[in-house]
């Protein structure tokens, strides 16, 4: 009698959210702080083991930025300085020394040509 | 004095991919401040204490290793050891046989066995420093000035004036001259008991200046102190590179005492 009201159990709720894994599982570029847990080569061998050969790492002589990663696509459209001088302006507002930003970058090309009528 | 005396052989690695917190505790657990960080057979650097402290524990030790050490074969002299780590500002250095490690040298060692070759009495380095630049310069064909600085009647002030009060002559002389050996980056050391050597690179002018202030007498406390210099030119001596340094000393020496013999200084007058 007495024990079945000591009846003792234990329950799990499992919760689940599935959605498709993107692969590559990387956005455009990562902005890598001085401080940062994770450092530019674990992102570099990150990158690299995840998508090979699609990303460039480009170490930066910068008070809080060491180094951003980026999707070799990008370098092929633009140059590389013009970016990165384009990054920092707008990054280092935001980023303090021990973070890791991510980033979206697309580059759209409009183009406008007058021609000679026939 | 080869860095082979001195270095360490035995060797605490771990790989470019663990954390820095598993480095500090693998430091500790060696009872080292420094792993060498080898990846499949090759050594990529060294991670040290001061890595470890200023990186995030999070990050992979290849984040953390600070630029690549200098890397040394066993033969290598001490000194040149000392100034390649002082150039470099280097904690760590790798010793190897060809591709093979065989040891690392730390700045510490390096500091604590020339630190046996610093005289007590003035801070400056003795002997066998000379004796390392000067062989260097030689080997290297580079013209130099040796001076060989005595000072006058040293005898006779212990004697007069007690030893404490020549020790006191010793280091007043000394800091002179390792202020106008530090001007001009000389190389200077107390060669024995009241005899300096300094070796220079510095033009025919500076060092005629120099011969001139060392020779010139002065006084600590109304005992009037004064330098006889023996001077081997190195860029007008003919066959310079043919004689040895100990053939060099000599010469410069006997330049002492003859300029000795010449000026005849009085060395008192109290």
């Amino acid at each position: 009698m007495s024990s079945e009201k000591n009846v003792y159990s234990r329950k799990a709720t499992l919760s689940l959210k599935i959605s498709e894994f993107e692969v590559p599982p990387m956005q455009d570029m990562l902005i890598i702080g001085r401080k940062a847990p994770i450092g530019p080569e674990a992102v570099r061998r990150m990158a690299e083991a995840l998508s090979p050969e699609q990303f460039t790492l480009i170490k930066m002589d910068h008070p809080k930025i060491e180094a951003v990663l980026l999707r070799n696509t990008l370098l092929q459209m633009l140059d590389e300085k013009l970016l990165m001088k384009i990054v920092l302006e707008e990054s280092e507002r935001m980023i303090s020394d021990s973070m890791v930003l991510r980033s979206e970058l697309k580059i759209a090309v409009s183009i406008q040509r007058e021609v000679d009528l026939l | 004095m080869t860095i082979s005396e001195i270095m360490t052989t035995s060797i605490s690695t771990i790989t470019s991919g663990k954390s820095v917190s598993y480095a500090a505790e693998q430091m500790n657990e060696d009872n080292t401040r420094w792993l060498v960080v080898i990846d499949h057979g090759v050594v990529m650097g060294v991670v040290t204490s001061r890595d470890v402290l200023s990186a995030h524990p999070n990050r992979i030790v290849a984040d953390a290793m600070s630029g690549y050490p200098s890397r040394f074969s066993a033969d290598l002299n001490v000194w040149e050891a000392h100034s390649y780590l002082q150039e470099n500002n280097g904690e760590v250095a790798l010793i190897m046989d060809g591709e093979r490690l065989i040891g690392v040298l730390t700045k510490e060692a390096v500091r604590v066995k020339i630190a046996e070759f610093i005289d007590p009495l003035t801070g400056l380095y003795e002997a066998p420093y000379i004796q390392y630049v000067g062989e260097q310069f030689l080997k290297e064909n580079i013209p130099f000035h040796l001076l060989f600085i005595d000072l006058n009647d040293f005898g006779q002030i212990n004697k007069k004036h007690g030893h404490p009060f020549g020790d006191d002559v010793i280091r007043r002389y000394s800091s002179v001259l390792a202020s106008f050996a530090a001007e001009k980056g000389d190389h200077l050391c107390r060669y024995a008991g009241d005899e300096f050597v300094m070796i220079s690179t510095a033009d025919e002018d500076q060092v005629q200046k120099g011969i001139a202030l060392l020779t010139q007498p002065t006084h600590i406390r109304n005992v009037r102190i004064s330098a006889a210099v023996g001077h081997v030119n190195g860029y007008e001596e003919p066959d310079f590179f043919s004689y040895s340094l100990r053939d060099l000393m000599e010469k410069a020496s006997l330049e002492s005492s003859a300029a000795k013999i010449q000026n005849d200084y009085p060395t008192f007058t109290t």
